[in-house]
């Protein structure tokens, strides 16, 4: 096709409005984060901040709050902080584990009622997580699991194991099954060829699925506001209580959203190496 | 190094056989082809040989030992795959020794049976490379080496050269078969290419629909095929197979159906009337002199041989001469079959018939 002028500004008017859609609200959380309180409420509204200040982090990181003389939420903050690193990462170590296991079970064993179990399980992912919530909290109130990491950390690995199960299947049934067989005849057995054969090369798939189910967990909101109240809570469930009956602390909120993007972002770009392609090249013709 | 018995081997997959009873025996050290059409079975009895699909009846021996229930790794066999199936996270050198890292050799002794395989076939600078940096006849002979590293009772090989560009195929057929007489271990060998297994082949299986049409050597199968498959499939260019009947009366000859007559070794025993399929390969055709006359179709030089196509009656013949004939499209040429070298088959069993 040949790239005319006008198509060329259709695509870039395409790019430019799908950038600002995805991140003039994160441009907008992290201008604001640096904005002085005061100045959230002047009229006209500034693109730029006007004044800059780094207040709302200094309260949320608990430095020089004497000067500020404001609310002490930096330990909430900093308990919010590592409660949804812990349960996200326990999440998704469990869960990419699990589904690993599982899918390579569905992939490539045989055992009675395979696809259909493997259907059962893929379409608890079209069951709403609202319509389950009132029976789970019964069954974690009788376990004990309420506000509890463990209990938080399975509730999200019973979410994101179908997906992770699911595209963790397809990427073992693309591994070409010849260097199975190969290592068979080698000598090896099935947990040996599963951990230094199957996975090795299902690498991408693993950090693909590690992904997926790190940035669920992390976003997650419903099921931590109800599961997680008081010990366990994230930011997810921080951050809106910020918003006060009487009054909105806008920087706060910024500023901990500022901050609860940057988590999953750096844990993208570490895991992002690990996704490259083209690591069968060679195996097999 | 061991013999390998096959009897009466079944395999279904549900209630579809694909292979009807097989029965093949390999001597100690033998170099066995199983050649056929695609979907005939050979690469799943190579697979149940290997261990690695399970039998649905029969059984299968390596030395004197059932292996029916044993499982692959414990019937000291090494396979060459298709696809190569190397490790591609794993340098040459840990793929060759692989095997043997897995039976907790020493060291020492690995580095030593992986640098005398990589000398064999001409490795050695290439043992630190992944497989990604290889070229497809270096992947193919870190396949090969990875075998020999084992130093197993057989070697199985799963279409090696299938994925090799025409000339490096050449190349990599007379290695294998060098290093064939050069370990003498047991070779199993599939291929669909009846010139590899012509050329590399000490005796060669072939197979269609899950049956064994004929075992014998290369040649055997060559001059004597013991049916109409075997000798349409061994041979290229294949042979000449025309339908026809014996002569009626008269003087004993063949009538093909599409026109023309054909010579028979004089006093073969043959039933008159009958119908049979009449087969000359292209090289026992003489061009020059005789009674039997066809209009040249096509001449294809290869320089140190020329191939003729002419129409003889409503069929077609090939002959392939080594003198370099001044010949045209449209010619009428003078064709003499040996008769000594005619093959004659029954048009219904498609058996061949003995003429003696």
């Amino acid at each position: 096709m040949k790239t005319t002028l006008s198509y060329k500004i259709l695509i870039w008017t395409g790019i430019a409005v799908l950038l600002v859609w995805s991140l003039g609200p994160i441009y907008w959380t992290i201008a604001s984060s640096v904005t002085p309180s005061a100045d959230f409420s002047t009229r006209p509204i500034n693109f730029f901040p006007q004044h800059f200040t780094l207040d709302h982090y200094s309260r949320l990181l608990g430095v020089n709050i004497a000067r500020i003389g404001g609310v002490e939420v930096f330990k909430q903050f900093r308990a919010a902080l590592i409660n949804s690193v812990v349960t996200s990462v326990a999440a998704t170590l469990l869960c990419v584990a699990i589904s690993a296991f599982g899918a390579y079970a569905f992939t490539r064993l045989q055992f009675p009622g395979r696809k259909a179990l493997f259907i059962i399980v893929v379409a608890t992912l079209a069951i709403p997580a609202y319509a389950v919530l009132i029976p789970l909290y019964q069954i974690m109130i009788k376990l004990h699991l309420v506000d509890t990491y463990v209990g938080v950390a399975l509730i999200y690995v019973s979410a994101f194991l179908p997906l992770s199960l699911w595209l963790l299947k397809s990427v073992f049934e693309a591994l070409p099954i010849a260097l199975e067989e190969a290592a068979q005849l080698d000598g090896a057995g099935r947990l040996y060829i599963f951990f230094n054969i199957v996975l090795p090369l299902a690498g991408p798939g693993l950090t693909a699925a590690a992904i997926l189910t790190f940035l669920g967990a992390w976003g997650q909101y419903l099921v931590p506001l109800i599961f997680s109240p008081q010990a366990t809570k994230p930011l997810t469930v921080l951050i809106p209580e910020f918003v006060t009956k009487n009054f909105i602390d806008y920087g706060l909120i910024t500023a901990s959203g500022s901050i609860a993007i940057i988590i999953p972002a750096l844990v993208v770009i570490f895991l992002n190496r690990y996704l490259v392609s083209g690591l069968l090249a060679g195996s097999v013709k | 190094m061991a013999s390998v018995s096959v009897t009466n081997v079944r395999k279904s997959y549900g209630h579809f056989e694909v292979l009807h009873g097989v029965d093949v025996d390999i001597q100690d050290g033998e170099f066995v082809i199983l050649v056929g059409p695609s979907g005939c079975g050979k690469s799943t009895l190579l697979r149940m040989i290997a261990g690695l699909e399970e039998i649905s009846g029969g059984t299968v021996s390596i030395g004197s030992k059932v292996v029916n229930n044993v499982a692959p790794k414990e019937r000291d066999i090494a396979m060459v795959f298709q696809s190569y199936a190397l490790y591609p996270h794993l340098t040459v050198e840990a793929n060759m020794g692989f095997s043997l890292k897995l039976a907790k050799a020493p060291k020492e002794e690995t580095r030593k049976r992986v640098l005398d395989a990589a000398r064999i076939l001409g490795l050695e600078h290439l043992l630190d490379r992944y497989p990604r940096n290889l070229s497809g006849g270096q992947r193919q002979r870190v396949a090969m080496g990875r075998a020999i590293v084992r130093n197993p009772q057989v070697f199985l090989f799963d279409e090696p050269l299938s994925n090799l560009d025409a000339k490096l195929r050449v190349q990599m057929r007379s290695e294998i078969k060098q290093l064939h007489q050069r370990l003498k271990t047991t070779t199993i060998y599939v291929t669909h290419d009846q010139i590899e297994a012509m050329t590399m082949a000490d005796r060669i299986v072939v197979m269609r629909d899950g049956f064994v049409e004929q075992i014998g050597t290369p040649l055997d199968l060559y001059d004597r095929p013991a049916n109409l498959f075997v000798a349409g499939f061994i041979g290229s260019p294949g042979m000449n197979l025309i339908r026809g009947k014996i002569s009626a009366i008269g003087p004993l000859a063949f009538i093909a159906d599409g026109g023309g007559e054909l010579p028979l070794p004089a006093g073969a025993a043959l039933e008159r009337g009958a119908e049979v399929i009449y087969g000359i390969r292209p090289e026992h055709l003489a061009i020059g002199q005789g009674a039997v006359t066809a209009d040249v179709l096509l001449i294809e030089p290869t320089g140190a041989e020329t191939q003729v196509t002419a129409s003889f009656g409503s069929d077609h013949l090939i002959a392939t001469v080594r003198e370099r004939l001044e010949l045209a499209a449209g010619d009428t040429l003078a064709i003499t079959p040996d008769v000594g070298k005619v093959h004659l088959f029954d048009a219904k069993t498609e058996r061949r018939l003995v003429l003696a």
